[in-house]
Formats: structure tokens, C-alpha cells, sequence
């Protein structure tokens, strides 16, 4: 019989798409964290306040850790620049040609402003 | 040179499951990586299966995964892989039928689905249909396409849902839409603008990255893209 087309998560991580294809893979990954991430935010601000639930504390707790807002801070940083770059490739079809310097550009503006910033909440975090 | 080569295997007669199977060749560094297989099929095992027939890059049989990414095996030559282990395995996103061969009729359906012929209902001039060079170079990467399935079977959205009607499709539709001579242009937008059509591009570039034929894939999906939503040719 033959197989059926079904593309595995496994096979499909493995094919080796390069640059563009993790950027898009982050992007998914980004902007699903910040949903998950906002929607979790105001539930647990709504329960901490009206509740006062252990569950929403120990939520808050998490995400004002420094490793939880580091994470949510490079998926902010990263969707948006990321995103700027597809809404400007797609409106304009034609800078297509220029997409590899599309894609070092967008981290060469995303590593600055994200160790930087990382730098700051470690140094604040670390002076109390 | 030796080489190592770990061959996807999958007979639909004896096996239940597909396997690996790893051979070594000699091999020089300038060998397509059709030769090594076409070597492995005549020396070492006659039962390996896969398609090819032109073995020079025009016919589009042989497109398969080659360490990992959609290749024509007779395009990549083993000194270009900077490696001596190489990997073949079947295109992802559609049904494998044996060892390397994948069935490739979704593929050509969405093909035939955006009209991928000359529509023009005035009757025929008494010379050809005129057109001046920049009007033909406007299509011109398009026409290069040999329909060998690297791009659609290398998409993300392809391989989570096969109704996209994926880049090779859209590719031979931009080929007719900006062709000056051709009055089909609204037709094939209207299909392409379906919820299955263009807009499942998310702008990804696997496709022009594997395209052998070196096709500006996501440029000509954003052509069409721009087309529709401005409802212009330009
Ligand atoms: C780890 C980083 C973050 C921390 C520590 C943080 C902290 C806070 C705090 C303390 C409030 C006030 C809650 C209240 O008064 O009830 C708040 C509200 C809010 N934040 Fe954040 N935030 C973070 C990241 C984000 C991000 C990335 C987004 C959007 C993508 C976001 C969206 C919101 C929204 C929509 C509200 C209003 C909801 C509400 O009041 O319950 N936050 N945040
Ligand atoms: C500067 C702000 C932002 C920009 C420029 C932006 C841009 C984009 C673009 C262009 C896409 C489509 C990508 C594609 O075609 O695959 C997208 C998808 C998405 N965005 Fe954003 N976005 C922003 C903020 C946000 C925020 C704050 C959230 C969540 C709270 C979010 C969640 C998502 C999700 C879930 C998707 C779908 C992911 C996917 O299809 O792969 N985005 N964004
Ligand atoms: S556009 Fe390129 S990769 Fe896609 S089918 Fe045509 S030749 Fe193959
Ligand atoms: S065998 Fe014809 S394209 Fe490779």
C-alpha cells in the first residue's frame, strides 16, 4: 500500500530550509507564546485581585522571574521586526530580490536592541 | 572516493514499514548524485526505485530530498554536498509509492486547477500575436519551470494541508496572467484568491530555495498576491 502523505513534525524540522524557514518557525512560536502568555496575564491579574487564587500567585510569580521575561521579551522584540519584514516583502514584491539582506538585517537589529535591553533588565534585576 | 549513501527504502508489497538501507560507492567528486544511485540500483541491489529520464536537469522526474533538502539527483554533483555521507529520501507531502517515487497527482491536479494554458477568444491574426520584448520579459522567469515539484513539496503550508494549491501551480498561472497576449488573467485570479490559493503563502522562501531552475517563487507568489488584492496588472 502506499504510504500516506502525512508530514510528521519530526521530517518536516528536519528538512533544511535555512534562514527564512526558523525565522517563520519563530514567528509561529512567538506570536502563539504572547497569546497564550497575555491571556494567562489578565486571568491571573483578574484572580490575584478579585480571588486572591494561589493559582493566579503562583502564575505571577513565573512571569515576573527574570528567565520568564527574557523569554516573553525576545518573543516581542522578534515577532515585531520579523514581522515588519514579511508586511514590507509582501507589499512590495519586487524587494524579493533583497531578501537574504532582509534576513541579516532584521538580526542585526534584533540581537543589538535585545541584548541591550536583556543587559538592563539583568542589571536591575540583579541591583533589586 | 567513497561514499556512504543511506537510501530511503519502502516496498508497499513486502514491508510495513519504510526503512533505511546504506550502501557505499566509489565515487569521483564530479558524479551526479543520479550516477550514485543508478550505480547502487546496476551493482548492488536491482530492487532500488526511483525516477529519472533525461538525467540532465530538463525533464524534472528526479526531484527528491537530498541531505535534507528538495533536489534534482541529476543537478547535484557530491563534491557540491561537501560530504561524503549523503541522504536520499522521497519528497515530503505526498504519498510515497516505492523506495524514492511519490505519487504526484495532487501535484498536477492543482496544476490543471489554475487553467496553465493560452486563453485568447479573438479569432487568430493571419500573422503571430504581437508583443514587444519588455511585454515578454515580464513573464519571462516563469516560463522556465519543468514542473519537478522541489518548491510545492518543500512548503510548510503544503505539507500541513495539501488543498493549497502550493508554488508550482502559482508560478504557471503568473506564467499566463502577465502575458500580454492572454485574456484568462481574471479567471485564474479569481481561483488563485480561494481560500486554498495564494494567501496560504506565509512567505516562507523553502520553495525558491529548492527550485532548480533557480524561479523567483516567492516573488511570483507575491505578484499574484499584489494582483489580486489591487485588482491591477501593473
Ligand atoms: C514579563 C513581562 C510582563 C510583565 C511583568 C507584565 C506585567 C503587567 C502588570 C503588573 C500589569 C498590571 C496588571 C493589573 O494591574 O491587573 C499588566 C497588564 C497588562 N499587560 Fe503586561 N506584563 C508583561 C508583558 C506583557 C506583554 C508582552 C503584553 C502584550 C503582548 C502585555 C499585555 C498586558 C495587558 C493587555 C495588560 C492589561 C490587562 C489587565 O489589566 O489585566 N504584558 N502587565
Ligand atoms: C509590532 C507588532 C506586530 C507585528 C508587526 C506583527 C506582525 C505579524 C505578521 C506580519 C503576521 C503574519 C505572519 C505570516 O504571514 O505568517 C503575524 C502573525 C501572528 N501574530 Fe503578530 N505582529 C505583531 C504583534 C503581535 C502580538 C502582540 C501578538 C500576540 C499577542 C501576535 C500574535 C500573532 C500570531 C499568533 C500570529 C499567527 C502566527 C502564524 O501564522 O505563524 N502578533 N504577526
Ligand atoms: S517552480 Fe521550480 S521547483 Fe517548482 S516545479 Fe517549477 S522548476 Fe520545479
Ligand atoms: S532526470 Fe530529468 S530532470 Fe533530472
Amino acid at each position: 500500500m502506499t504510504l500516506p502523505r502525512r508530514v510528521p513534525l519530526s521530517a518536516a524540522l528536519r528538512y533544511r530550509g535555512g534562514g527564512p524557514m526558523w525565522a517563520w518557525i519563530l514567528h509561529r512560536i512567538s506570536g502563539l507564546s504572547m497569546i497564550i502568555f497575555v491571556a494567562l496575564h489578565v486571568l491571573a491579574g483578574f484572580g490575584i485581585q478579585q480571588l486572591g487564587s494561589d493559582w493566579a500567585i503562583w502564575y505571577n510569580t513565573l512571569y515576573e522571574s527574570l528567565a520568564f521575561q527574557l523569554f516573553i521579551y525576545f518573543c516581542v522584540i522578534f515577532h515585531a521586526v520579523n514581522g515588519l519584514r514579511i508586511i514590507i516583502l509582501d507589499t512590495w514584491p519586487a524587494l524579493i530580490k533583497f531578501q537574504r539582506e532582509f534576513i541579516w538585517l532584521e538580526w542585526a537589529i534584533v540581537l543589538p536592541v535585545y541584548a541591550l535591553t536583556a543587559w538592563i533588565m539583568i542589571q536591575n534585576s540583579l541591583g533589586g | 572516493m567513497q561514499v556512504t549513501l543511506k537510501i530511503f527504502r519502502y516496498n508497499p508489497e513486502t514491508d510495513k514499514k519504510p526503512h533505511y538501507e546504506t550502501y557505499t560507492v566509489e565515487a569521483e567528486p564530479t558524479d551526479r548524485v543520479l550516477d550514485l544511485l543508478e550505480k547502487v540500483k546496476g551493482e548492488q541491489d536491482g530492487t532500488l526505485t526511483f525516477r529519472r529520464s533525461c538525467a540532465h536537469g530538463v525533464c524534472g522526474s528526479d526531484a527528491m530530498r537530498i541531505n535534507g533538502v528538495n533536489r534534482l539527483a541529476c543537478k547535484v554533483l557530491v563534491q557540491d554536498l561537501g560530504t561524503n555521507r549523503i541522504t536520499v529520501e522521497p519528497l515530503l507531502g505526498l504519498p510515497t509509492i516505492k523506495d524514492l517515487v511519490v505519487d504526484m497527482e495532487p501535484f498536477f491536479e492543482h496544476y490543471r486547477s489554475v487553467k496553465p494554458y493560452f486563453i485568447n477568444n479573438d479569432p487568430p491574426p493571419k500573422k503571430e500575436r504581437l508583443q514587444s520584448p519588455e511585454e515578454r520579459a515580464r513573464f519571462d522567469d516563469t516560463t522556465k519551470c519543468i514542473l519537478c515539484g522541489a518548491c510545492t513539496t518543500s512548503c510548510p503550508s503544503f505539507w500541513l494541508d495539501d488543498q493549497y494549491v502550493g508554488p508550482a501551480a502559482i508560478v504557471n498561472a503568473h506564467r499566463f496572467i502577465f502575458d500580454s497576449r492572454d485574456q484568462g488573467a481574471e479567471e485564474r485570479l479569481k481561483i488563485l484568491a480561494d481560500q486554498f490559493g495564494v494567501f496560504r503563502c506565509h512567505t516562507i522562501f523553502n520553495c525558491t530555495l529548492a527550485c532548480p531552475r533557480e524561479i523567483q517563487i516567492t516573488r511570483a507568489i507575491g505578484e499574484v498576491r499584489k494582483a489580486i488584492a489591487t485588482g491591477r496588472l501593473d
